[in-house]
């Protein structure tokens, strides 16, 4: 294998973690304090609708992932509420939302002309940073940067104390004083945001088109990556990294010469879910997830 | 609907006699609501013990499958359904199987596992499709469901089939299940409290297997009815556009019918006829069939607020005159 | 009398009201028979401890809650230092300077102890101050005289030191009030006393203290003043120097609780469950490595004293298959059960009423009648192994309902959680005895019923005791187990320590055992 060959899988799994990660980070400090959303696929679904959009509208690709990260705080604030105020189910709402996602995209895309699919102008996406072997997209940058940015925010503040808290034992965090509900409801501000933006890079930076199935269970897998962390943000840039390389890899290896014949590219698509599959099935043991993750908090 | 400037008035009247105006649209409702009734009580049983099953999607395509591989074997008629319906409940059990396993041994949540395995039985049934099952005259199929393996239509020139037969009696032993048998009794109050029931001496490995097995068989059935009732191909497509998504709504069905047998059944019917009645708008005022699934998601959200469900079930009760 | 100890005789009080609760009632959404709290009023005064005495179940707990804003009130008025507040949650009360201590530990396990303490803290959302808390618990620590390591995990802490950690918790904000609930049901006697020396100093100092118990010794150890509430009712407040303890029985039970009650003597000689060096799984650092060694006769009730946390929600686990053990062995009729499935301890006979009736004796949500057969449904006549048969089952409720006077709408249509906890327990006690078990392993059966129900349960044991059962007890309440054992045995850190014979057991050498101290008689 060539040198360009090893630049080459490098650039894509970084470009495809990405969105993982973002969603991934997101979700990482919602389930801290104790909220569990699989909803994260409609939103990635929405965002990069609306990003693409948004792009497309403007003329500016910031402005589309700011789109993007504005849906996606709105329905991570939908999410919040539903399940702290209004007492709801959190795994039904998340189904709520991922089936409202993929009913609402695909009818707008079949609004806006193409059904199933809809192009991003070329001077509104992402302008990539030539690097010499190869062009990075600025995101990926971003992506480091804010999973420092929320681990050290989850353990080394006291906001993070107190998301912690509210995760591991609301009725404690309650008597301390803390207004749980309020923060809960801001952790899933702030993961519909990261997510939102992931969805929006997938349309407006990577891909430069939104389709139907651009996200293709990437929400799911973040929550997934999410597991294999241990709500740790920096290794879910592993986590991110690690199904950016399968993806990638697969891709890769499916134009090699010779391979086609012998792996149809239908199992090298597979290939990222069942990586996920086996991590998430050797991690889970030794992870340690908050006493209150997925339990609605009352108070008398 | 204003927004897109649709005249809703005249959507929702045509919508409605689309769906159940006629004989023809009523069967058609029917036909649509056959395989969500199924879907839906994959996702019901296993919430009823306390587990989360969106796989239903998967094990429908590899029900499907099944369904289509018996055609190659020669048998006589009612012989040949039976087996092709038991090939695709196996199908869909062998899918759930290692779902229900991971979680047992591995404690890997049901939402993730359910999710990949869906996404890897849709590649998996792309390859069969293109390489393994395909019709030598047409690449774009498999091969047709024999003659003697296909469920009849009970209306001529409507897609309505024995598939909704099925679809019954899979509804009634479920009624049965939960709630006359031990079985049924074990899943419930597991489903309830764990903890409780460990306690009472019930298994909880038992039930997850439970759970997940019935519904993956179930789930194997939609697929099957599907692909062996469904006129004028009875093959699955590359692509499968009969079979997507049909999981999923599933589960909009299953919650909307409050995860009981009977009110999946009122509930796949009505989102049939939405899928007729949109099918048909799409002539008229132009709204599309997606806008059926966004309705779903609204109301799924709006189900998730304990307030509004109450109400709900409420309205519920009065309709059908029992809890 | 009360115990002596070493505290400095008590003076009348007349400084400045703190806090003061005015005709404050309490109602819970659907419950319609009685209000929790009807009309209470209440005061605490600078420089007093003021014990608030009930027995279970009395609302104690409540009107603190209320008190300190962790519940709202239905109607009434609070005052702190003559001004009317209203609070709306435990925050706005720790800034008028009155902070609770609950008796459920409300601590994240896996925090540090100054982590746990931080987190109630009212500082910038971006900073970070751990080593400053540390360095103030240090001094907290060394001032009160309350011995905990600020940066240990509290998980891996004592029940007794995370009592200490939650006291601390609440001395950071430095409040003016504190209320204490059931501070002491964690505490070993000697842990109990240096409680209320530390109490007594804060006292001192200015602070008032509230101080909520059921027990009458505690009451007369640390008090000025005692309030007595009775099913939600006051019963009236008086100086500690001017009542007596059986004053404060008589206003608190309404009658007095009975002496041992007599029985014939034991007549069965073989053991019903046999318990042999047992190191329940979870507990291999923590017990010691002769493990727990007893008999339990057929017809015979045996007490198990001892204070929470040393082991008894374990042991009752591997006894009934709900955990399994790390060393030695269980024999139920002589049969080896060690390490098996909850299923075959019911097979065999094991009858099990456990501590928490609403979260594990009961599904909740599922029917009165599907409740009353959740061990039997599998057994004829009430399945045939695979379909229900419902007209069995509800024939069998309907006697079950009948005979342990359980007061249900319906049988099939009523779920079992908007029962009372009394009811629950009779449907349990129903449900548990009925086939009149070998082996009955009752965990703080009568908790939190009132005094007829308790009566009623003595009585079914007793009569089950004579026909052959054999009953381990275990309770918190020390009375209820010298009532009702034929022996008496004392669980310390997971062995026994001590085992005499019911009738005529000694108080002092009971308590003495359950804190620790050792004596030469210690066998089965």
């Amino acid at each position: 294998m060539e040198l360009a060959h090893v630049w080459g899988i490098l650039f894509i799994s970084l470009h495809a973690m990405v969105p993982i990660t973002l969603a991934a980070i997101g979700e990482t400090i919602e389930e801290s304090a104790g909220l569990f959303n699989i909803g994260l696929e409609g939103i990635l679904l929405l965002s990069a609708l609306t990003g693409a959009l948004g792009a497309e509208a403007s003329g500016s690709a910031t402005i589309g992932l700011l789109a993007g990260m504005g849906t996606g705080a709105l329905i991570g604030l939908l999410f919040g509420v539903i399940n702290t105020y209004l007492k709801g189910s959190q795994l039904i709402t998340g189904v709520g939302i991922n089936l409202f996602a993929f009913g609402f995209v695909a009818l707008l895309l079949i609004l806006l002309g193409a059904p199933g699919f809809h192009s991003v102008p070329r001077d509104a996406q992402i302008q990539l940073i030539p690097l010499g072997v190869g062009s990075l997209s600025p995101l990926v940058f971003v992506t480091v940067i804010l999973a420092i940015a929320v681990w050290w925010l989850l353990n080394r503040t006291q906001l993070g104390l107190k998301i912690k808290a509210v995760g591991e034992n609301p009725a404690a965090a309650d008597v301390a004083g803390i207004r749980v509900n309020a923060l809960r409801v801001g952790t899933a501000i702030a993961a519909g945001m990261l997510a939102g933006l992931a969805g929006a890079y997938l349309s407006v930076d990577w891909f430069g088109a939104v389709t139907k199935e651009i996200t293709a269970g990437r929400g799911f897998i973040a929550l997934a990556t999410v597991v294999f962390s241990g709500l740790n943000p920096l290794l879910a840039l592993l986590g991110g990294f690690i199904f950016g390389f399968f993806d990638g890899f697969a891709t890769w290896i499916s134009t090699y010469p010779g391979i086609k014949k012998i792996i149809p590219w239908q199992f090298v698509a597979m290939a990222p879910y069942v990586v996920t599959l086996l991590v998430v099935a050797g991690a889970i043991g030794r992870v340690r997830f908050p006493k209150g993750l997925g339990v609605p908090y009352l108070r008398e | 609907m204003l927004g897109f400037g649709y005249n809703p008035a005249v959507a929702y009247a045509s919508l409605f006699s689309g769906s159940f105006g006629s004989v023809y649209s009523w069967a058609e409702s029917l036909a649509n609501a056959t395989p969500l009734i199924l879907t839906a009580l994959t996702f019901a049983i296993a919430m009823r013990g306390g587990l989360f099953n969106i796989g239903a999607e998967g094990q429908l395509y590899i029900g499907a499958l099944a369904a289509v591989t018996v055609s190659l074997i020669h048998l006589p008629p009612p012989l040949h359904i039976i087996v092709a319906l038991a090939a695709a409940m196996i199908a869909g059990m062998l899918w759930s199987l290692p779902v229900a396993l991971l979680k047992t041994t591995r404690g890997v949540h049901e939402v993730i596992s359910t999710i990949m395995f869906n996404w890897i039985a849709h590649f998996f049934a792309f390859y069969l499709i293109a390489n393994v099952l395909t019709d030598p005259k047409r690449g774009e199929k498999t091969i047709s469901i024999a003659e003697t393996s296909r469920l009849g239509r009970i209306l001529p020139d409507a897609s309505l089939n024995y598939g909704l037969v099925v679809a019954l009696v899979a509804v009634v032993v479920v009624l049965f299940l939960l709630w006359r048998t031990t079985a049924g009794f074990e899943l419930r109050a597991t489903g309830y409290n764990p903890e409780s029931a460990n306690y009472a001496g019930i298994s909880w490995r038992k039930q997850v297997l439970r759970a997940f097995l019935i519904g993956g068989a179930v789930a194997g059935l939609a697929g099957a009815v599907q692909v062996m009732g469904r006129p004028p191909t009875y093959a699955v497509l590359s692509g499968m556009p009969q079979l997507l998504n049909l999981g999923f709504d599933g589960i909009g069905v299953a919650m909307i019918g409050r995860n009981h047998p009977v009110g999946i059944v009122f509930a796949a019917i009505f989102f049939g006829g939405l899928m007729v009645g949109g099918r048909i708008m799409q002539f008229s005022p132009g709204v599309p069939l997606e806008l059926v699934r966004v309705v779903e998601g609204v109301i799924i959200l709006a189900l998730a607020v304990p307030e509004l469900k109450r109400m709900f079930s409420f309205l519920r009760t009065k309709i059908k005159g029992r809890g | 009398m009360a115990e002596q100890t070493a505290i400095s005789p008590r003076r009348a009080v007349q400084n400045q009201v703190l806090l003061e609760a005015r005709g404050i009632s309490k109602g819970f959404p659907g419950v319609w028979e009685h209000l929790i709290l009807d009309h209470i009023d209440f005061d605490v005064r600078a420089g007093e401890v003021h014990s608030l005495l009930g027995e279970n179940g009395a609302g104690k707990t409540v009107i603190a809650n209320i008190l300190s804003g962790y519940y709202g009130k239905t109607a009434g008025e609070i005052r702190v230092k003559g001004k009317a507040v209203s609070f709306t949650s435990p925050r706005e009360g720790l800034a008028h300077g009155i902070a609770m201590v609950h008796q459920e530990l409300m601590l994240v396990p896996a925090f540090t102890v100054a982590q746990n303490v931080m987190v109630g803290l009212k500082a910038p959302n971006l900073s970070f101050h751990l080593q400053q808390v540390e360095k103030k618990l240090d001094e907290l620590t060394a001032h009160y005289g309350l011995q905990v390591d600020p940066r240990a995990r509290v998980e891996d802490l004592s029940a007794g030191e995370q009592q200490r950690v939650e006291i601390l918790k609440v001395l950071f904000h430095e409040p003016e009030v504190l209320l204490l609930d059931e501070p002491t049901s964690l505490l070993t006697p000697q842990e109990a006393d240096q409680l209320f020396v530390v109490l007594r100093g804060m006292a001192d100092e200015g602070k008032g203290i509230v101080f909520i118990t059921h027990k009458m010794r505690e009451v007369f150890a640390v008090s000025d003043r005692v309030t007595v509430l009775k099913l939600g009712k006051m019963q009236g407040t008086c100086y500690i120097s001017e009542t007596t303890e059986d004053e404060l029985t008589r206003r608190t039970f309404g009658e007095t609780v009975p002496d041992y009650m007599e029985r014939p003597p034991v007549k069965f000689k073989e053991n019903a469950l046999e318990v042999q060096h047992l190191v329940p799984k979870g507990l291999e650092d923590k017990a010691n490595t002769a493990g727990l060694s007893f008999a339990l006769h057929k017809g015979e009730i045996l007490g198990l004293a001892g204070v929470a946390g040393n082991g008894q929600s374990e042991l009752i686990e591997c006894i009934t298959g709900l955990r399994p053990a790390a060393k030695g062995e269980i024999l139920i009729l002589d049969r080896n059960m060690t390490d098996c499935l909850p299923r075959a301890f019911i097979e065999l006979g094991v009858a099990h009423i456990p501590e928490r009736r609403r979260e594990v004796g009961m599904v909740e949500q599922m029917f009165v009648a599907e409740n009353v057969v959740l061990k039997d449904y599998r057994t004829p006549p009430f399945s045939n192994h695979t379909v229900l048969n419902h007209k069995e089952i509800t024939r069998h409720t309907e006697a079950i309902v009948t005979r342990f006077n359980a007061l249900v709408p319906d049988l099939w249509k009523t779920e079992c959680r908007i029962l009372s906890g009394g009811n629950i327990q009779r449907l349990i006690l129903g449900r548990e005895t009925w086939r009149k078990p070998p082996v009955i392993i009752a965990s703080h059966p009568t908790e939190g019923l009132d005094a007829k129900a308790i009566r009623h349960t003595w009585e079914l044991f007793l009569e089950l005791r004579e026909n052959g059962s054999g009953i381990l007890l275990i309770s918190e309440d020390l009375d209820e187990i010298m009532s009702l054992s034929d022996r008496i045995g004392v669980i310390f850190e997971s062995a026994i320590v001590g085992m005499v014979e019911g009738k005529g057991a000694d108080r002092e050498q009971l308590g003495h055992w359950m804190a620790g101290g050792h004596s030469p008689a210690a066998t089965a």
